[in-house]
């Protein structure tokens, strides 16, 4: 598949064209410092990140976009039946599945590895039909980064710096306000085809010369391999690190509704208050952190403080799901969680010091 | 390619033929299907009420080629106190079955024991239901059922006619007589556990009942050398989709709704969330 090297200028004006006749989303500015992603209409402003000067553009950035990118193929809110009772009293409940076709430009590298690993969730075993069926009809368009989002993100020691994967289009800063344009499936590549752009002769030299411009380290770095991290809070049941963190903890879920792959739901039954005889099941965004969520009828609760739940939150991203899926951690290093958490309680300290726990015991 | 089924989170109107309350608390459902659900002993469905919510309730009948579902609901809560309301000739929604349940092939030619705490007794009456009617293919049938006082018992006529049957044991215990006629044991379900006539070489433990019964259950059977992979228990957690997508009942790695409700004990008993 060819590649092509366009002006980011030219770029963004082609990204305004395809949104004239396709539902394109792309992180628009919500405020000075956030980002959502949001349908592109005829005078959305896009901003890309500059080669030579990543600040200047005011480009966003996976941190910036509150809430992640994968919520658009698993809405806050999501309708999953209506009913209607006919005039025999009798229910007739109808799914209602979303087929629309979407372009989600703009997808950095740690949300791409996050709609990755959903991509498995969402399939495994009983498939989930409705992110089935959005993400079948979704193109990804992913932007790669040059300059880590701030002190909070740490998605090379996650393993997500490079990923690509699930992208249908890879987008790479380049000097003089250019990008390379790398189509990496068929559809990207169909996409591509009408866009008149100059192709790239030397792809390779792009993407090293991109490397190049990266810091080393790029963004916080564990003390270990990746592995020895996820054994280490694998081994960390006892630990009292989870006290210490958890003890200011609110309960809030906020780090729960911010991550990438979180997932959990609640669901919720209306009727109709204009027609009674008519309503809907939806699901909403549940939190493993609110006191109630392992609550059984009768009143147990299998986690009830919440050092107990902090560990199930934490173990699920480097332990459980893992396991479940091939070993690849579930955390990606994207940083909202404790960029969001308002008494700073932050999954990669955590991770370090349960690390660090480790080294002491053996 | 994996076949995608767009109706697995929309419920299935059908239509009540039977109910009846059973106790102050339980009432009793017989549902029917227009085709048989094909479920296996010990899983359950997801039963809604559409408007009012949806909560799993274990299938209490033996599993077979038959147009019945039945059902033995608790008042607990939003939906069950719907579902106490609802006479024959209403509809309620159903999906499913989940979750793993039993394989009979595990119980062939083994004696089985049975410990039943309160509402424990509906999903294991869809495995002693088959017990039963295959009798010869299985050893001694020993069930334990206990409840708080004779009032609440459930499915009591049933456990007598079980008792009658030949190889099969049924202690029946009650907390607390409560002033009222009894005609079984007074105790908890532990009680008789140790004077039990028992091949812990030959046998396989059943249990379910609230959180706190299981510790007590196993520690009985571990004094009569039950090796843990020939203990099943049947746990219950807060389940919001019984697809192992909603998180509500994890154990650790292992989702209820998916990897149980049942568990061999040996699979569950180094979790630390399995048991209360
Ligand atoms: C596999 C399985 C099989 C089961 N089989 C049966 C069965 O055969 N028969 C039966 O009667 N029951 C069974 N149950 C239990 C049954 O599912 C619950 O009693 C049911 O969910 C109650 O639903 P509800 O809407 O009536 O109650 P809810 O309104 O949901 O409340 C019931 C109770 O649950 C807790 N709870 C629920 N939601 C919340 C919340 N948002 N905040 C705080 N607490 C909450 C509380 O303790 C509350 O008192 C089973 C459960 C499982 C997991
Ligand atoms: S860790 Fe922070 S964001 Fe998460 S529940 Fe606790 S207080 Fe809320
Ligand atoms: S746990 Fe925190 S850092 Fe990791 S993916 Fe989720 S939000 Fe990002
Ligand atoms: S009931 Fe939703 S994950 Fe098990």
């Amino acid at each position: 598949m060819g590649s092509y090297l366009v002006e980011r200028s030219v770029f963004i004006d082609w990204i305004s064209r395809l949104a004239r006749h396709e539902k394109v989303y792309f992180p628009l500015p919500v405020s000075k410092s956030s980002f959502r992603f949001s349908r592109v209409r005829s005078r959305s402003r896009l901003a890309l990140e500059d080669f030579d000067d990543p600040r200047q553009a005011k480009p966003f950035r996976a941190s910036a976009c509150i809430p992640p990118p994968v919520r658009l193929l698993a809405p806050d809110n999501e309708l999953l039946f209506t009913f209607r009772r006919d005039s025999a009293g009798d229910c007739h409940p109808t799914p209602v599945l979303d087929h629309n076709r979407r372009i989600l430009a703009g997808v950095r590298p740690c949300d791409l590895k996050a709609i990755a690993l959903m991509d498995r969730f969402q399939g495994d075993g009983i498939a989930d039909p409705y992110y089935l069926a959005r993400r079948g009809n979704t193109l990804l368009i992913g932007h790669d980064c040059l300059q880590p989002c701030d002190e909070y993100c740490f998605c090379e020691a996650a393993g997500s710096l490079s990923w690509r994967q699930g992208a249908d289009i890879f987008l790479t800063p380049q000097p003089q306000a250019r990008l390379l344009v790398e189509p990496l499936t068929d559809q990207g590549a169909a996409l591509l085809a009408d866009a008149g752009f100059p192709a790239c002769s030397d792809v390779q030299a792009c993407r090293a010369r991109a490397a190049a411009r990266r810091p080393t380290p790029f963004a916080r770095q564990f003390k270990a391999p990746l592995a020895r991290v996820m054994h280490a809070v694998a081994e960390s049941w006892q630990s009292p690190v989870w006290e210490r963190h958890a003890g200011r903890c609110f309960s809030c879920g906020t780090c729960n509704l911010v991550c990438p792959t979180c997932s959990c739901f609640d669901v919720r039954d209306d009727f109709n208050v204009e027609d009674p005889d008519s309503g809907r099941r939806t699901r909403h965004r549940d939190a493993c952190m609110l006191e109630d969520f392992a609550e059984v009828a009768g009143g147990y609760n299998f986690r009830k403080s919440p050092a107990a739940r902090q560990r199930h939150r934490v173990m699920r991203k480097f332990v459980y799901l893992p396991q479940r899926f091939g070993g690849t951690g579930f955390c990606v290093g994207c940083g909202r969680c404790g960029r969001q958490c308002t008494v700073a309680i932050d999954i990669f300290t955590i991770a370090t010091d349960l690390l660090a726990g480790a080294g002491e015991a053996a | 390619m994996k076949a995608i089924d767009p109706r697995i989170l929309t419920p299935t109107m059908v239509r009540i033929s039977e109910a009846a309350d059973m106790t102050a608390q339980e009432r009793f459902f017989r549902l029917r299907l227009s085709r048989p659900l094909g479920h296996r002993p010990g899983q359950f469905v997801m039963v809604s009420v559409p408007g009012i919510g949806e909560a799993p309730i274990s299938i209490c009948c033996g599993p077979g080629d038959h147009d019945r579902l039945e059902l033995l609901v608790r008042s607990a809560g939003s939906l069950t106190m719907v579902l106490r309301r609802l006479e024959a000739g209403d509809q309620v929604g159903i999906r499913g079955p989940f979750g793993t349940g039993f394989d009979l092939a595990d119980f062939e030619g083994r004696d089985v024991l049975i410990v039943a705490g309160g509402l424990g007794l509906a999903p294991l009456r869809s495995l002693i239901e088959p017990l039963i009617l295959d009798r010869q293919r299985f050893g001694r049938i020993t069930i334990i059922s206990g409840c708080r006082t004779p009032a609440d018992e459930l499915f009591g006529r049933e456990m007598r006619a079980w008792s009658r049957v030949p190889g099969t044991r049924v202690i029946r215990l009650v907390n607390d007589t409560a002033h009222l006629p009894w005609d079984g044991e007074v105790g908890l379900v532990t009680a008789p556990i140790a004077g039990l006539d028992m091949d812990p070489a030959a046998t396989l433990a059943v249990l379910c009942g609230p959180p706190v019964m299981y510790k007590f259950v196993i520690m009985e059977l571990a004094g009569r050398g039950l090796a843990h992979d020939r203990i099943f228990i049947d746990l219950e957690r807060r389940m919001r989709c019984g697809i192992g997508k909603c998180g509500h009942c994890q154990i650790n790695h292992l989702t209820c709704c998916q990897d149980g409700p049942v568990f061999r004990l040996s699979t569950v008993q180094s979790l630390p969330e399995a048991l209360a």
